[in-house]
C-alpha cells in the first residue's frame, strides 16, 4: 500500500531522515515508534507529499508518488499539529474537507455524520472548534482525516493530549478501520498503544529504521530474557533468565524470599536494547 | 470548480466570523471616507446649488423673461455672462452649465403653435448628466410659464395673436385654415375680436399638421470641464476610503493564508487532490469577491448619503473590478512572502504605505507636488484612485479609462503569477 525507498531529508547539516525504507502492506496497522525528533513526522510528511525528499521515492498503492493529485485521493492525514479551522464548527470543518475530495450531496452528509460519530462530536457539531477542549480538537483532527473514506490513513500522534477514555475510543476506531480493510500508519511514542493495536512496528531513531516486525517478534529478537526480581532479607535482586522458575527455586533454597516479580520484555526494553537509551529520554 | 467555490465560500465564511477583519474591511474605510470627506470640504459646492451662467444674446422681453425664470429655479444659482465667459466658466469648473437665449429667441417665442420653436442652448460638461437633465426639464417648465402669461390675456397677448394670424395667413401654401381658425379662438380667449379672415374648416384636418409642434426646443451642447475638480470633498474621500478598505480586506486575506500555513490547514489542503494553484485561486476568488463587496458597499453609501454619483456607472464597475484584481495580486505576494502573521502585517504596511503615500491614498493626487505625482506613476494606488475618480468626477471616456484599468489588471496578473510561482517554491 505504501512503499518508502531510501528516503533522505536533511535540514541544513542535520539529517532528519536517513536512508529510510519501509513497505507497509494493505490492511495492516503499522506503527512508527520513536522518541521525539526521531524523524517520524518528517517521514509522514514525505509519505503524503508535503515534503519532497532529498533522495528516495514514495509509492502509494502502486499508483506513484503523492505529488500527483489523483494519488492523494487515496490518502487521509491527521497531522501532529492540529489542522482545523477554529472559527468553523465541527460540522463545517468536516463538510469543507469532504468537499475538497469531491464529495457532495447525500454522500457528503453520510460521510460527515459518520466522521462526527467517530470523533464522538455529534452533540457539539454546531459549535465552533475554538470552543473545544484539546482532546475534542484532536478527535476532530482525526475525523477530518477520514471524512472522505481514504484507503490509507496516516495518523501522526493522534492520542497526544487525549484523556484515557477518549484514547481508548480512538484506538477502538482504529481497530475498526483495520476490520474495514483500511491501512493505517500510526506514529507514537507510547509503547503500550503500539503493542496493543499495531500489526507491525518500525522502531526509528535518528532518522533510521532500527527494526521492523510484529511486536512479539521484536520482543523475542531484541527484548532479551524476562527479568526476575526477587526480594530477600538481603534486599532486592534482579536476574535475567530463561528459566525463571529454576532461578527462583535456587534463590529460595538459600534465603527467605519476601517477594518476587517476573517482568517479560516489552517494546521499551526492545528500544533500550537497540539504542542504549530509554524511549522517553 | 466545485472545490474552488467551496474554498472561496469557506474563506468568506471565515471573514464573516472575524470581527477584526470585518472592521478593517467595512467600517474603518467608511470612517476614513467620512473623515477625509469632511476635512476636504464636506458637503459639496456651496449650499448644494448648481451654479449656472445665463447669457441673453437676444435682449428681448421674451429672453429676459426666460433668464429671470432660470434664476427662480429650485437649487439653481445664476450669474449673467457673455457666451465666451460662460463657456469658460464651465471649462474651469466655475459653473456647472450655461443657459443661452440666442438671437431670434424672442422672435420665435412670439410665433405660436407653428414654425420653428424658440431655441435655448444648454451647455454642460458631459459628466454632469444629472444636472443637465434637471436643467433641461426646468427649462421646458420655464417656457410653459411663458405660455401661461400669454393665456392670462392682456394687450401684449392680443397683439401677439394678431401677428400670429397675419403670419399664418401668409404661409407659402396659402395659409393654414385650421391654424387661422384656432388662432381666432385663442384671440377670443385672450380678449380681442375674432379675425375677419377666419374661415370654417374641419378641426380634424389641422390637428395632424400642427402635431409636431413643441413650445420650446432645448439644444444640449457639450463643453468639457478641463479642470475636472471634484464636486465635493466626498468625491475625493470615497475613492480613498475604498482604497483603505481594499487594503484592510486584502491584508486580512493575506493574513488568513499565512494563518492557514502556520495552523496546518494549508498542509491539509495540500494533501487533498487540489493543486497548489487551486488552493491559491480559491483564496484569490474569495478575496476578489470580498473586495468587490467593499467597493459596492462604500459606493452605495456614498451615492445614497453623500451624493457621490459616478458620471458613468459601467466605468466605475470597470474601475472597481480592475482595482480588485490588482489588490488580489498584491495580497498574494504579501501572503506568500510573509513567514508569520506578524511579518505579514509588517510587510503589508511596508508595501502599502509608500505606495499609498505617493499614489494619493492619503493626500489627494491634485494636491501633491509635481515630483510626487510623477513618483506616483509607479504606484498602483494612484492608478486605482485615478480609475475610480475617472468614473466619478473626472469625466473619463472609455479611452481614458483604458490606461489605469489596464495597469491595474496587469499588476494583478503579474503579482498573482509571481505569487503562485513563489508559493510553489516555498511550499515544496
Ligand atoms: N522545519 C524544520 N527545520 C529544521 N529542522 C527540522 C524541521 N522539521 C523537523 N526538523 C528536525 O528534524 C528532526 C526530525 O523531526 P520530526 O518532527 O520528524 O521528529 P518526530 O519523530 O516527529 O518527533 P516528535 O515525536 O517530537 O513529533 C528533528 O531533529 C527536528 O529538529
Ligand atoms: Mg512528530
Amino acid at each position: 500500500m505504501l512503499t518508502l525507498s531510501h528516503l533522505r531529508k536533511t535540514y541544513g547539516a542535520h539529517v532528519a531522515v536517513d536512508d529510510l525504507s519501509l513497505h507497509i502492506r494493505a490492511g495492516e496497522v503499522f506503527g512508527l515508534l520513536g522518541p521525539n525528533g526521531a524523524g517520524k513526522s518528517t517521514t509522514v510528511s514525505m509519505a503524503v507529499g508535503l515534503l519532497s525528499p532529498d533522495a528516495g521515492t514514495v509509492d502509494i498503492g502502486g499508483q506513484g508518488a503523492p505529488t500527483q493529485p489523483e494519488v492523494r485521493r487515496l490518502l487521509g492525514v491527521a497531522p501532529q499539529s492540529l489542522a482545523i479551522y477554529e472559527d468553523l464548527s465541527a460540522e463545517e470543518n468536516l463538510r469543507f474537507f469532504a468537499r475538497m475530495f469531491g464529495l457532495s450531496g447525500a454522500a457528503l452528509r453520510t460521510r460527515v455524520d459518520a466522521a462526527l460519530a467517530l470523533a464522538d462530536l455529534q452533540d457539539r457539531r454546531k459549535d465552533a472548534a475554538s470552543t473545544f477542549s484539546g482532546g475534542m480538537k484532536r478527535r476532530l483532527n482525526i475525523a477530518a482525516a477520514m471524512v472522505h473514506d481514504p484507503k490509507l490513513l496516516l495518523l501522526d500522534e493522534p492520542t497526544v493530549g487525549v484523556d484515557p477514555q477518549s484514547r481508548n475510543a480512538i484506538l477502538e476506531r482504529i481497530e475498526a478501520m483495520r476490520a474495514e480493510g483500511r491501512t493505517v500508519i500510526y506514529t507514537t511514542h507510547y509503547m503500550e498503544e503500539a503493542a496493543r493495536i499495531c500489526d507491525r512496528v518500525a522502531i526509528i531513531d535518528h532518522g533510521k529504521v532500527l527494526a521492523v516486525d510484529t511486536v512479539a517478534n521484536l520482543i523475542a529478537a531484541h527484548g532479551g530474557d524476562p527479568l526476575l526480581t526477587v526480594t530477600t532479607s538481603d534486599g532486592p535482586e534482579q536476574i535475567r533468565t530463561r528459566d525463571p522458575v529454576g532461578d527462583l527455586a535456587r534463590v529460595a533454597a538459600g534465603r527467605t524470599v519476601l517477594d518476587f516479580r517476573l517482568d517479560r520484555a516489552d517494546l521499551e526494553q526492545v528500544f533500550l536494547n537497540l539504542t542504549g537509551r530509554t524511549l522517553r529520554d | 470548480m466545485q472545490a474552488l467555490l467551496a474554498l472561496a465560500g469557506k474563506d468568506l465564511m471565515l471573514l464573516r466570523r472575524n470581527r477584526g477583519h470585518l472592521f478593517f474591511t467595512f467600517v474603518w474605510p467608511l470612517v476614513a471616507a467620512l473623515f477625509f470627506g469632511t476635512v476636504f470640504g464636506g458637503g459639496g459646492d456651496d449650499n448644494g446649488k448648481i451654479t449656472v451662467r445665463v447669457v441673453d444674446e437676444d435682449q428681448t422681453p421674451a429672453s429676459a423673461q426666460l433668464i429671470a425664470a432660470v434664476g427662480r429655479m429650485e437649487g439653481v444659482e445664476t450669474t449673467p455672462a457673455t457666451r465666451e465667459a460662460g463657456l469658460d466658466a464651465v471649462r474651469h469648473s466655475k459653473a456647472a452649465a450655461v443657459v443661452i437665449a440666442p438671437k431670434g429667441y424672442g422672435d420665435a417665442a412670439e410665433r405660436l403653435f407653428y414654425g420653428a420653436p424658440p431655441e435655448i442652448e444648454l451647455w454642460v460638461d458631459p459628466s454632469r448628466k444629472a444636472e443637465a437633465a434637471m436643467l433641461e426639464g426646468q427649462l421646458m417648465g420655464a417656457s410653459m410659464e411663458r405660455m401661461q402669461t400669454l393665456f392670462q390675456g392682456g394687450d401684449a397677448a392680443a397683439k401677439q395673436v394678431d401677428r400670429a394670424i397675419a403670419d399664418a395667413a401668409g404661409l407659402p401654401d396659402g395659409g393654414d385654415a385650421t391654424l387661422v381658425k384656432f388662432l381666432g379662438e385663442v384671440k377670443t380667449f385672450v380678449g380681442g375680436r375674432p379675425p375677419a379672415s377666419a374661415a370654417p374648416a374641419p378641426a380634424e384636418a389641422g390637428a395632424a399638421k400642427s402635431g409636431g409642434w413643441e413650445p420650446v426646443s432645448v439644444h444640449r451642447h457639450e463643453v468639457q470641464d478641463e479642470t475636472r475638480g471634484p464636486r465635493s470633498g466626498f468625491e475625493v474621500a470615497f475613492p480613498q476610503g475604498v482604497l483603505w478598505g481594499m487594503l484592510g480586506c486584502a491584508l486580512g486575506f493575506a493574513l488568513s493564508l499565512v494563518t492557514e500555513r502556520s495552523r496546518g490547514t494549508l498542509a491539509r489542503l495540500r494533501t487533498s487532490p487540489l493543486t497548489r494553484t487551486h488552493v491559491l485561486a480559491g483564496k484569490a476568488l474569495a478575496c476578489f469577491v470580498a473586495l468587490l463587496g467593499v467597493q459596492a458597499l462604500l459606493f452605495t453609501i456614498g451615492a445614497v448619503a453623500f451624493r457621490v454619483i459616478p458620471s458613468s456607472v459601467p466605468m466605475l464597475v470597470a474601475g472597481c473590478v480592475s482595482l480588485a484584481a490588482a489588490f488580489v495580486g498584491i495580497m498574494m505576494v504579501v501572503a506568500v512572502l510573509a513567514r508569520s502573521e506578524q511579518s505579514a502585517g509588517g510587510l503589508a504596511w511596508a508595501v502599502f504605505l509608500p505606495l499609498s503615500m505617493v499614489g494619493g491614498g492619503m493626500v489627494p493626487l491634485f494636491a501633491m507636488p509635481a515630483w510626487m505625482q510623477a513618483a506616483g506613476n509607479f504606484s498602483p494606488v494612484k492608478w486605482g484612485i485615478l480609475a475610480l475618480e475617472g468614473a466619478i468626477w473626472r469625466g473619463f471616456t472609455w479611452a481614458d479609462m483604458t490606461l489605469p484599468c489596464g495597469i491595474l489588471v496587469a499588476v494583478g496578473v503579474l503579482c498573482f503569477s509571481v505569487g503562485a510561482r513563489l508559493f510553489a517554491r516555498t511550499e515544496a
